[in-house]
């Protein structure tokens, strides 16, 4: 069985089909139904996170690095006024953010705990600075992107990236997608070893593998599938600005991830939805939002002791 | 560059560096003794300086507003380890983490409720309001020397403190080995609660010291807690010798890179942080 | 004063025009404003400067709106360029906003423009100048109440050349509206025979100055311009005048230099000069009676914020009177904006073909806590509006 967790099948039966619904009841207002579509965007993004700092035990703060790079490599592939496929170019900027990842992750994965959480934050700084410093790519204020992709294979056209609501649907598939992957991949062998390095490296090593290269493997997948989330978020308004590559939106990412439950991937989706949903009903009504915001956030540490699915899975969960 | 540019801008480098290892030197202490990294540090600097604002508001004198400013603080650092640290201290680090951030918004929101959002002055103290001539255009601020001053004694106190004490016996001894302190009937809470109140009081004190030289404004805190990090973390977690080295050195690198390179002077902490984690991965003193 | 109950009036307004049988006028629908503007953060202070000045000009007209009411929404952008396509299509989507007011910052500009260009509704720029929105991305439904990047440092350059600098270090902000003030000084002042020694531009937003202000006493030029606003304008000009070169190197800036900045800047402000659309102490009827008002009804001074957004305010009113409440025809909303002279406090102005200001830049200098106001250094300044191709 895949989802081995009563909580976790109970959430996705409860999330994917009401996500699958909610649109065709939000059809006349299109914000909301874009709206979701950014937090499910940025919830794939904390999920990439989440495998890599949950499951992985290798704390990054520059993972927003990847979230931007995403959008500008985007950006630098494709020609400025022509439509392009959106699967050939997702193979592309997911291709070349492996790339990037690989040679940063030989660099980054050689320290651990606190200097590897710094020394990501520093790569993603410098990532940061030049694009934020350099008028070729927009600099401080961004870039637009005039010409969305069309999602044709063999000559079918599936979705319009202009329609919110198949945009909508793109991004849930992905969404849903990317925790099947996730899944797949911690029960398959390979995720097992990962496993078994974050819990005891010196043993697994005494085992004969290769830990570096097994958590060089999870950093470039992790990454990849950041810069694909921050690709679809380019994708949405058509715009991309270097505040994506900032440590703040690495440690916003870090926060969702551990509010939701550290490791359990769905956690991620979880903790996405609740920071959000409670940003923007706070924002709404009050000026000094971010005073509740802080208390909750607080609050929330302090009873959930292993974040919100933490917390479902102790109520949830049949005792063994 | 001419001769007296480049000592001028050493002194510039070496004055900013002075200031990063006041406000430092209590991330790293806290780090190194408690195991806490806290993300709120930044926010600490922010509320010493409003407070030197608002005390010197009512009261007129900087003098004044400044021990009071550093007393609060104190209290403030007490009331946060009791109220809230203390109790996760045998949860994850990531937890402590997103305590602390859930404490930046609340310093934030309390900030702009508190003392508005324009940006805000104090003047310098009229005993250090004068200047020092440097060349026949340039002068240096008296106060900015005092500052420095103020920051080299600092680090002899805490120098003093932790290496001639007992209370610094303690804090070197809780930061090898807290089982053992506790075995020896430490009452390693208190250490722990006295350990954080100063180094939160640190920061507001850098604060204070930087008021009459900056602007007070929102998000002030956020913009030095970076720079704060990766002082600390070149130095090496825990080590206040290695905060004041790496201190200086960020601080001249700071300051020459932008007038040398300066397109790429924003990256420069950066990079030297990167190169050297990547030779001496614990940093340059680690403990 | 209105978001609480806003959510509130909006289900309320909704429900009853939902049970109302007899079809519903449009003058007993209100006017929906949309105000996306930073309330919390570094920007905060304009964000609500702006606010009030829009809704003094509101109510103050209130009796010329031919009953219609106005319904404010209002969201903080916290400044963050990112957040700008999505606050904007809340806006436009779900509110139907007939006007959206904002932004403060020119990142959060272009995201905006990227969603509401063309659409139904009216956007209006209370402050942010960024060339691009009345430039290459100028649009028939964007229109700017405030200045563009240009204008307030092109008349500087003039400036400059009559005092005799002939060498000038410039610096700013490595940022859109930092580039295009010192492009726009350097522009005139090199037309004129000036030269700029240096440009210096120091990463967004850092506010170390030291090194460069050594550099810049080791250059010896004849005076510097600079452009710096809010926390970074109160840092520049203090540690200007700490390092001593205040008395021996002419100090010249784009007005927000010393817009909002003057207590905090104390003594160090003195004898800066500056060119803006606007300045507090300008002597005329309008500009007093409005800083008594907003005084009055905001316990603390006006600021060149507060104006802008109460010209926000004047524009939408004028709009109304003169079409009678009926804003439902956007292209005569549009032609009624486009041609409206606003009679505001900076003095009269009205609109270029790219919906900028056409206004007098005057020159300005710190005396005893407020910017003086010398002459008019440009009249009726219009900005090129360079690639619009309205």
């Amino acid at each position: 069985m895949l989802f081995n967790k009563r909580t976790e099948r109970i959430f996705i039966w409860v999330f994917f089909p009401l996500a699958l619904l909610l649109p065709l009841f939000l059809e006349q207002n299109t914000f909301y139904v874009s709206k979701l579509t950014s937090i499910m965007i940025f919830a794939l993004f904390v999920m990439s996170l989440d495998y890599l700092v949950g499951r992985c035990g290798l704390i990054t703060l520059g993972h927003a690095m990847f979230y931007g790079l995403g959008g500008y490599l985007f950006w630098m592939l494709a020609p400025e006024y022509t439509e392009v496929n959106f699967w050939v170019y997702t193979f592309y900027v997911c291709m070349i953010a492996a790339a990037i990842a690989l040679v940063i992750g030989f660099l980054v994965l050689r320290t651990s705990g606190i200097y590897m959480i710094m020394i990501t934050l520093a790569f993603a700084q410098m990532a940061f600075y030049f694009f934020s410093d350099s008028i070729e790519f927009g600099g401080n204020d961004g870039l637009f992107i005039y010409m969305k992709p069309e999602t044709s294979i063999f000559g079918l056209s599936l979705f319009d990236l202009d329609n919110p609501i198949h945009f909508y649907y793109l991004c849930l598939l992905s969404l849903f997608n990317t925790l099947v992957f996730f899944k797949l991949l911690i029960r398959s062998r390979f995720g097992r070893v990962v496993d078994a390095i974050h819990q005891n490296p010196g043993r697994t090593t005494a085992l004969g593998y290769n830990i570096f290269m097994f958590r060089l493997m999870s950093y470039v997948i992790a990454s990849a599938l950041g810069a694909y989330a921050g690709y679809l978020f380019t994708l949405q308004y058509g715009f991309v600005n270097p505040s994506m590559l900032a440590w703040t939106t690495s440690g916003s990412a870090l926060v969702m991830s551990i509010l939701g439950g550290m490791g359990s991937i769905y956690g991620a989706i979880l903790g996405t939805f609740v920071y959000e949903g409670l940003h923007y009903g706070l924002e709404h009504m009050t000026e000094h939002w971010m005073l509740f915001m802080g208390i909750l956030i607080i609050a929330m540490v302090m009873v959930f002791k292993n974040g919100i699915a933490g917390y479902l899975e102790k109520l949830l969960e049949k005792r063994s | 560059m001419t001769t007296s540019l480049f000592f001028v801008q050493l002194i510039n480098g070496l004055q900013y560096g002075l200031l990063l290892f006041l406000i430092a030197s209590g991330l790293t202490l806290v780090f190194g003794v408690m195991g806490i990294l806290n993300l709120a540090h930044g926010s600490m600097f922010m509320v010493g300086a409003y407070l030197a604002w608002y005390f010197f508001e009512h009261t007129g004198s900087f003098g004044i507003s400044a021990l009071i400013s550093a007393a609060i603080a104190l209290l403030i650092g007490i009331a946060i380890e009791r109220g809230l640290i203390r109790h996760l201290y045998r949860r994850n680090h990531l937890d402590q983490v997103l305590l602390t951030i859930g404490m930046i918004f609340v310093f934030n929101a309390l900030q702009s409720l508190l003392w508005g959002n324009d940006p805000l002055g104090v003047p310098v103290p009229q005993a250090l309001s004068g200047a020092v001539p440097l060349n026949d255009v340039l002068e240096y601020p008296v106060y900015r020397i005092f500052v420095a001053l103020l920051c080299i004694a600092i680090a002899f106190v805490m120098y003093y403190m932790i290496n001639k004490t007992r209370l610094g016996m303690l804090i070197r001894a809780g930061e090898s080995n807290r089982e053992m302190v506790e075995c020896l009937g430490i009452d390693i809470r208190r250490l722990y609660t006295i350990v954080f109140a100063i180094g939160v009081m640190l920061a507001a004190v850098a604060g204070v010291a930087s008021a009459p030289m900056s602007s007070i404004m929102p998000g002030m805190g956020e913009h030095v807690l970076i720079t704060c990090f990766v002082v600390v973390v070149i130095g090496g977690m825990g080590s206040i010798k290695g905060a004041f080295v790496a201190a200086l050195l960020v601080g001249l690198v700071d300051t020459f890179s932008s007038v040398l390179v300066p397109q790429i002077s924003s990256m420069m902490i950066y990079i030297l942080m990167a190169f050297i984690l990547l030779i001496k991965p614990q940093g340059l003193f680690s403990s | 004063m209105f978001k609480t109950n806003t959510l509130r009036t909006a289900v309320a307004a909704g429900l009853a025009t939902l049970t109302l049988s007899t079809p519903v006028l449009a003058s007993d629908e209100p006017v929906k404003v949309g105000i996306m503007l930073p309330f919390s953060g570094v920007y905060a202070a304009l964000g609500d400067a702006t606010r009030n000045g829009l809704k003094m000009a509101l109510q103050e007209k209130a009796s010329e709106l031919h009953g219609r009411k106005i319904e404010f929404i209002e969201i903080d952008t916290e400044a963050r360029p990112e957040r700008a396509p999505e606050i904007a299509s809340s806006l436009l989507d779900r509110s139907k906003a007939d006007f959206i007011i904002g932004p403060v910052h020119s990142g959060v500009a272009m995201g905006m423009l990227k969603v509401l260009r063309g659409k139904d509704t009216v956007m209006i720029v209370p402050n942010a100048g960024a060339g691009p929105v009345t430039g290459p991305l100028c649009a028939p439904n964007v229109f700017r109440t405030s200045f563009s990047s240009w204008q307030p440092s092109y008349p500087m350059g003039k400036v400059a050349l009559d005092k005799g600098y002939k060498n000038v270090v410039t610096m700013s902000w490595n940022y859109g509206m930092g580039r295009e003030s010192l492009d726009a000084f350097e522009e005139s002042f090199t037309a004129g025979g000036g030269t700029i020694v240096k440009q210096m531009l120091v990463p967004f937003p850092q506010t170390e100055f030291q090194s460069y202000l050594s550099e810049i006493a080791s250059l010896k030029p004849d005076a510097v311009f600079v452009f710096f606003a809010g926390g970074g304008a109160v840092k520049f000009v203090k540690d200007y005048d700490a390092l001593g070169l205040k008395g021996k190197i002419p100090l010249l800036g784009s007005g927000f230099l010393t817009e909002g900045t003057i207590e905090a800047q104390g003594a160090a402000a003195e004898g800066v000069m500056t060119t803006l659309h606007y300045a507090d102490t300008l002597d005329n009827d309008l500009n007093n009676r409005f800083r008594a008002s907003y005084k009055e009804q905001f316990g603390k001074p006006s600021d060149l914020y507060a104006v802008q957004g109460y010209d926000t305010g004047l524009l939408i009113a004028n709009a109304l009177n003169q079409l009678k409440g009926d804003i439902s025809d956007r292209d005569a909303l549009i032609n009624t904006m486009a041609n409206t002279t606003i009679n505001s406090p900076r003095g009269d102005f009205t609109f270029s073909k790219a919906h900028n200001p056409v206004q007098n830049i005057y020159l300005r200098t710190v005396e005893n806590g407020e910017n003086k106001v010398i002459e008019i250094a440009s009249p009726m300044l219009e900005d090129p509006a360079r690639g619009c191709k309205l």
